[in-house]
């Protein structure tokens, strides 16, 4: 009698060993699944930065020749990429995507959504930007400035760039390596989502981020939460 | 690769380039003075030796070169520049396609900025082999 109730007590105390053992490895595996999950089901097609902390305030020239800050377009979703109007290719390729989604946009949308193109090039002006961005879409403009305050908001946009050495004889005729993210700034003036070059053609998805952030119907529902 | 065998016996040795496909060429409209375009197209190579495409002619530009687009990094941060090569190789069987973004086919002087809608004369100089062929396509703009 007493040995069966030895017996019993240490069975429980391995199926217990057991339970917890299972616990161990069970729950951090759930925590892994349910954060693969979450992230699947984002309804963000852009990269979303949760932490949703202000944007820099850039302070540049518009291609009037007008000063701009970011301050001045809130209250709507600004769209933000950066290149030269000497970019025979990944530039017209941007600003070529963003104006399908601003096609695809209603106009309701359209009115809330500014396209900025931001020139890391020196040699570029507000009239060499006025005749380049709105090419594109006539919504759509190009900003300037000091090359200080064009370093400082590229900076703090995580954005680089860097001249690439001239090919001819001609050393005023050289390129710019530059990064090629389009960054959405929400109404509130917050970074919320960064899309990378090769997810620009997929415009309808960028449609729908933007449609979705101004409170607007979307073309295709948000994934259902498992 | 047959008639390209019997054209070399018979001929003493024509390019082969002709077993090079060019197909969907297009050149991509570009603001009003735009010193550069950029042409892009699918090169296939049903041959059996490598094609290259060394460079071009067009009445629209000075010059016509193959660009390819590099990726690298500046201070930590992922950036695209390009680059002029001598020549872009598509090896036998293969495909190459040149794309927005990528690889391309430069444009360059502008003499007159091709518009939407309008259909440019692109030369395009191959090689195999040591010889040399051209080949002028109809190409639309947009």
């Amino acid at each position: 009698m007493a040995r069966g109730k030895a017996n019993d007590l240490r069975s429980r105390r391995i199926a217990l060993f057991i339970a917890a053992a299972c616990a161990a490895v069970a729950i951090p595996a759930l925590v892994v699944l349910s954060s693969v999950s979450k992230h699947r089901s984002s309804p963000w097609f852009g990269s979303y930065d949760s932490a949703a902390r202000p944007a820099y305030d850039f302070s540049l020239i518009d291609q009037d020749g007008k000063p701009l800050r970011l301050s001045d377009l809130r209250g709507h979703i600004v769209l933000v990429s950066f290149g030269f109007t000497r970019c025979p290719n990944i530039c017209p390729a941007t600003l070529g995507n963003l104006a399908a989604v601003f096609r695809k946009l209603p106009p309701e949308a359209q009115e809330k959504v500014d396209v900025v193109f931001i020139s890391v090039d020196e040699r570029d002006t507000p009239e060499s930007l006025k005749e380049y961005v709105p090419f594109f879409n006539s919504n759509f403009f190009g900003l300037t400035g000091r090359p200080a305050d064009i370093g400082a908001t590229a900076r703090a946009y995580g954005a680089s760039f860097r001249k690439a050495p001239a090919v001819g004889e001609d050393k005023s005729d050289y390129t710019i390596d530059h990064s090629t993210y389009t960054h959405l700034i929400d109404p509130e003036g917050n970074m919320r989502l960064l899309y990378r070059f090769d997810q620009l053609p997929e415009t309808g998805r960028i449609a729908d981020d933007i449609q979705r952030l101004l409170g607007l119907p979307v073309n295709t529902p948000p994934p259902t939460v498992q | 690769m047959k008639t390209c065998f019997f054209a070399l016996v018979l001929a003493g040795g024509v390019a082969c380039a002709g077993e090079l496909k060019i197909d969907d060429p297009w050149i991509r409209a570009v603001p009003p003075g735009s010193k550069a375009t950029a042409a892009f197209m699918t090169l296939s190579n049903s041959g059996s030796e490598v094609v290259e495409v060394t460079g071009g002619a067009t009445p629209v530009a000075l010059e016509v070169k193959p660009m390819i687009t590099t990726k690298s990094k500046v201070d930590g941060h992922d950036v695209m520049g390009m680059e002029f090569v001598d020549r872009f190789s598509v090896e036998p069987g293969k495909k190459r396609v040149l794309e927005p973004g990528g690889d391309h086919i430069m444009l360059m002087k502008l003499k007159s900025v091709p518009k939407a809608g309008e259909v440019v004369a692109l030369t395009i100089h191959l090689e195999s082999q040591g010889k040399t062929e051209t080949r002028t396509l109809q190409v639309p703009v947009r």
